[in-house]
C-alpha cells in the first residue's frame, strides 16, 4: 500500500479551492500552505495562455526530509505518507532544506490572520500547529483514516485531483499514470515522490 | 507594519517567484546558526594545529569555541530544549552526527586538557575530525539548495576549518603573549591553505555558473554582483583575503609582532565567516516549475 495523488493539469482552471479547502481543512496558520497553485503566462498574445501547477508535499518514497531529519520528526507511515512528530521536531529546518519540492513550512510564532487577534476557530485548531517547529501536508492522514479523499481531493471543482493506491495496479490513480503518461517532477533527483501529474 | 505581517508579505512574495532564496538558515535567528558552523570549524581546526604544534593554549580556546559554536547552535533551534533528541537519527542525518561529534569533543578535549587521559585524546581527535567535516555534508545533503547540493562543499569546509586553525593558533599566542617559534612555518601554512580555499571556492561558483542549473547560476549571481555582493567582495575578499595578506607580507619581510599576528587571525576568521554567511545566504531553493509542467 502507498498512497498517492494524481494531478490532471489539463483540468485544473487555477481556482486555488483546493489551497482554501486545505487551510479549512487544518486552519494552518499564515505563512503555512499545505498545499498551492504557482501560476505562470507563457506566450504572447494572441496566442497566450496561463499554466497551473498545484503542488503539495509529494510524499516521496526515497524522501531527502526523512534522512536529513536529526530527530527522526520526520518519518514515513507504512502506507507511505511521510509525517512530521511535532513532539520530536527541534525546528532545526534542515528537512527545508533537503525537500526539492520547497512544500515545508517553519511556524516561527503563534499566528493569526485578523488584527484583532485569533479566531475561536484558529484558536480551537492552534493545538495542531504548535510554535517553532516545521510543517507539511499529510495527505490528510486523519480523513484517509475514515476512508474519505485528502480535502483538496474532495473540493476541487473539477475534478482534476485523483487519490488512491500506487501500488495497486487495477487503481484509478495506476491507470491515470500508466494511460496518460504521468511524471513527477524532478524525477532527475531520485526521490520517487508519490504525486504525478498528467500532462496539459 | 508589524514585524509578522512584514514577514508575511516576504513569504508570499518569495513563493510567487520562480527562484525563491531561501531565507531560514542566515537571516534573523538563523545568522546564530551560521555563526555556530563558523565557530565550530574554527575550533576543529584550532584543536588540530594546537595538537600538531603542542600549544595548550590553542587547545583550550579551541574548547572554549567550541562550547561556544554549540551554544550559537542551540540559540538557532526553533525547540532547543529539546535538543537531546538530536542523537536519534545517527544513521541518516549529518546534523546529528554533528551534534555526537560537538558533544564528544566537549567532553574529551576538557578530560585531555586537565587528565592529558589517552581516553580524552581519542574523544577529542574524533570529535574534531566530525566537526570539521559535519557542515559540508549537511549542505550537500541540501537537495533542495542545488548551490549547496556539491560534493565539494565537504572538501570547502574541511578546507575553511583548517585555515580557521591557523587564525585560532595566532589568537591564542596573541592572548598568552608568546611568539611562535617557528613563525614562517604558520604564515606559510595559511598562504597554502587560503589558496585551496581560493581554488575550490572558484570551482564551486564557476561549477554553479556553468553547470545548467538556474538556482545554482541564481545563487552564484547573488554573490558576485546580487544582493550579496558587498559581503562578498568587502568581508570576504577584501577582509578576509587582502588584508591578511598583506599582514602576511609584513610579517615575511620583518619580524612577526603580535599585533601583526592579532591582525592576521582577526582578518582571516572574519573573512571565512563573511565566505560562509554570504554562501549560505544566496542559497536558492530548487525550482519547482518543469519544461513539461
Amino acid at each position: 500500500m502507498r498512497w498517492g495523488m494524481v494531478i490532471d493539469l489539463k483540468r485544473c482552471i487555477g481556482c486555488y479551492g483546493c489551497q482554501l479547502s486545505c487551510k479549512a481543512e487544518h486552519g494552518t496558520p499564515p505563512g503555512v500552505f499545505y498545499a498551492r497553485v504557482l501560476k505562470r503566462e507563457e506566450g504572447a498574445y494572441p496566442t497566450a495562455q496561463q499554466l497551473f501547477l498545484p503542488v503539495l508535499c509529494n510524499h516521496c518514497e526515497d524522501a531527502p526530509c526523512v534522512e536529513a531529519c536529526p530527530t527522526g520528526a520526520s518519518f514515513k507511515w507504512e502506507d507511505g505518507i511521510v509525517d512530521i512528530d511535532h513532539d520530536l521536531c527541534v525546528g532545526c529546518r534542515a528537512c527545508m532544506m533537503a525537500c526539492p519540492y520547497s512544500n515545508r513550512y517553519f511556524n516561527d510564532a503563534p499566528q493569526s490572520y485578523f488584527e484583532q487577534g485569533a479566531t475561536e476557530y484558529e484558536k480551537a485548531r492552534s493545538a495542531r500547529h504548535p510554535a517553532n517547529v516545521v510543517m507539511k501536508c499529510n495527505f490528510c492522514r486523519d480523513r484517509v483514516r475514515d476512508g474519505k479523499p485528502p480535502a483538496c481531493v474532495a473540493n476541487c471543482p473539477t475534478v482534476a485531483r485523483t487519490f488512491g493506491d500506487l501500488d495497486d495496479p487495477q487503481s484509478e490513480v495506476s491507470r491515470l499514470i500508466k494511460t496518460r503518461g504521468g511524471f513527477t517532477l524532478h524525477p532527475e533527483l531520485g526521490t520517487k515522490p508519490s504525486v504525478y501529474y498528467l500532462p496539459p | 507594519m508589524s514585524a509578522s505581517r512584514a514577514k508575511y508579505d516576504q513569504l508570499i512574495q518569495d513563493l510567487r517567484s520562480e527562484l525563491r532564496p531561501q531565507r531560514e538558515w542566515g537571516e534573523g535567528r538563523g545568522v546564530f546558526l551560521v555563526i555556530g558552523h563558523f565557530v565550530v570549524g574554527v575550533a576543529a581546526g584550532t584543536w588540530l594545529f594546537g595538537l600538531l604544534f603542542g600549544l595548550r593554549e590553542a587547545l583550550a580556546l579551541a574548547f572554549v569555541l567550541a562550547a561556544a559554536g554549540g551554544a550559537f547552535h542551540l540559540a538557532f533551534l526553533g525547540r532547543p530544549l529539546r535538543a537531546l533528541n538530536m542523537v536519534r537519527r545517527v544513521k541518516t542525518s549529518w546534523i546529528s552526527r554533528g551534534f555526537l561529534g560537538l558533544a564528544a569533543f566537549l567532553v574529551g578535549a576538557p578530560l585531555y586538557l586537565i587528565t592529558e587521559s589517552r581516553a580524552g585524546y581519542v574523544l577529542a581527535l574524533l570529535g574534531m575530525l566530525v566537526m570539521m567535516g559535519y557542515m559540508g555534508f549537511v549542505y550537500t545533503a541540501s537537495k533542495g539548495i542545488p548551490f549547496w547540493s556539491t560534493p565539494l562543499h565537504p572538501v570547502l569546509y574541511i578546507a575553511y576549518a583548517l585555515r580557521g586553525g591557523i587564525a585560532g593558533v595566532l589568537l591564542s599566542l596573541v592572548i598568552t603573549n608568546r611568539l611562535p617559534e617557528d613563525p614562517r612555518l604558520l604564515l606559510g601554512l595559511w598562504i597554502l591553505l587560503t589558496a585551496a580555499v581560493a581554488v575550490l571556492f572558484v570551482i564551486e561558483l564557476y561549477g554553479a555558473l556553468t553547470g545548467g542549473n538556474p538556482a545554482a547560476r541564481s545563487s552564484a549571481h547573488a554573490l558576485l554582483g546580487g544582493r550579496l555582493a558587498l559581503s562578498f567582495y568587502g568581508g570576504t575578499l577584501a577582509l578576509g583575503l587582502v588584508v591578511p595578506a598583506l599582514f602576511v607580507w609584513a610579517g615575511y619581510a620583518g619580524q612577526l609582532s603580535a599585533g601583526v599576528m592579532a591582525a592576521i587571525g582577526v582578518a582571516s576568521a572574519l573573512g571565512d565567516f563573511f565566505m560562509k554567511y554570504s554562501t549560505i545566504r544566496a542559497g536558492v531553493h530548487l525550482p519547482v516549475w518543469l519544461s513539461r509542467a
